[in-house]
């Protein structure tokens, strides 16, 4: 009996801090203003269901607790977004640092799928590979008439309809944005970006371009 | 020939070298451009020309609200919200001087492959791997709907 006593406080030793988490999301609500799954429309703020893939860890636990405009023009489902107004646009709740912490833990325990590791061991970009990768990014896919990015002397440059990539290298996984530009369906059933098929070695190298962009290089 | 012309030339050379690599958001592009070749990421080559008359749908009309306005504007004014940061303004839909000096086929082919693949600006992405091309054929007759003119 005594036993079994000791194996029941075990058991709910261990699940109290996930349910905790659990209730955690819902008590901030966080579902009125993200998708926590694939089901149903699109919301103002962006998915979640895959929040694990795709952010930093350190960089969302910061974000929580000092949130920061990235989409400038607001979601794609906010029905203000292609007029426009800033004064629409919602800012982040604030969160202290020891919900931000038990969120972060617990977005980042949300994943789709396990990502592919090609990007893990990529060697660095050469200097006239960055050159030309960059050319890529803004002439060839156009990526910069939609999104921030920084120009060689570091100065914030681009459309806003999508969402910021100044610190897209603190921000997101290297794993996701190569994911994403290979197959965006996988994670949105509609983005409002064009559908790119290039070669892995553009993508890859896409992809390492968009890591170098961080706001500590921006002047 | 002066002592001086190498410099000049080479001045030239670097002016046109500048103005070749800069991007949408940099200052120094201008158009028009002259015709160049899309570049090596180009989707599938272009369908025929469809020969029937082309009507558009509502669902055409969303697709342009959805992927076009954002640079084009809500009434294709070339106001979208990424307008003011483009250094090549997006096209002006309802502008007829401009629109009835190009074919349909221009139109087919910049939104397929792309502002290059017809000489205008690098900003217009190429939509041909996420639109169909009966797709593309009936946002060419809207944008001749909003412009109200035909290629003379």
């Amino acid at each position: 009996m005594k036993i079994f006593i000791y194996l029941l406080i075990g058991v709910w030793l261990l699940c109290s801090p996930m349910l905790s988490h659990a209730s955690l999301i819902q008590e901030k609500n966080c579902s009125e203003c993200h998708r926590l799954s694939k089901d149903g429309n699109e919301k103002s703020g962006p998915d979640l269901f895959y929040a694990g893939n795709k952010f930093q860890a350190s960089w969302l636990k910061q974000y929580l607790q000092n949130p920061v405009i990235i989409r400038s023009a607001g979601g794609t489902g906010d029905p203000d977004f292609l007029k426009g107004i800033e004064a629409n646009i919602q800012k982040h709740p604030v969160l202290s640092k020891k919900d931000a912490g038990q969120i972060t833990q617990e977005l980042m325990a949300i994943t789709l799928l396990d990502l592919p590791e090609e990007v893990d061991r990529l060697e660095l970009l050469t200097k006239g590979q960055k050159a030309k990768i960059k050319y890529q990014f803004e002439r060839t896919f156009s990526c910069i008439s939609c999104h921030q990015s920084l120009n060689l002397t570091g100065k914030v440059r681009g459309g806003i309809s999508g969402p910021s990539l100044v610190n897209a290298g603190n921000r997101l996984q290297a794993r996701w944005v190569a994911s994403w530009l290979n197959s965006p369906n996988m994670f949105s059933d509609k983005s409002r970006m064009p559908i790119y098929k290039m070669e892995d070695e553009t993508r890859l190298q896409l992809t390492q371009f968009i890591m170098s962009l961080k706001n500590e290089n921006k002047r | 020939m002066t002592k001086s012309s190498p410099t000049l030339i080479l001045k030239y050379c670097v002016f046109l070298i500048s103005v070749s690599i800069a991007g949408c958001s940099e200052k120094s592009a201008e158009e028009p451009r002259p015709p160049l070749k899309a570049e090596s990421h180009s989707p599938a080559p272009l369908a025929e020309a469809t020969p029937e008359p082309v009507v558009v749908s509502e669902k055409t009309r969303e697709t342009y609200q959805w992927y076009c306005a954002q640079c084009h504007g809500i009434q294709g004014k070339g106001d979208g919200i990424n307008a003011k940061f483009l250094t090549v303004p997006p096209r002006n839909h309802t502008k007829a001087s401009y629109l009835e000096t190009r074919t349909d086929e221009q139109f087919f082919e910049a939104i397929k492959l792309g502002g290059l693949s017809v000489g205008r600006a690098p900003c217009m992405p190429a939509w041909g791997n996420t639109l169909s091309d009966s797709t593309i054929h009936e946002l060419v007759r809207y944008i001749r709907e909003l412009c109200q003119c035909e290629a003379l």
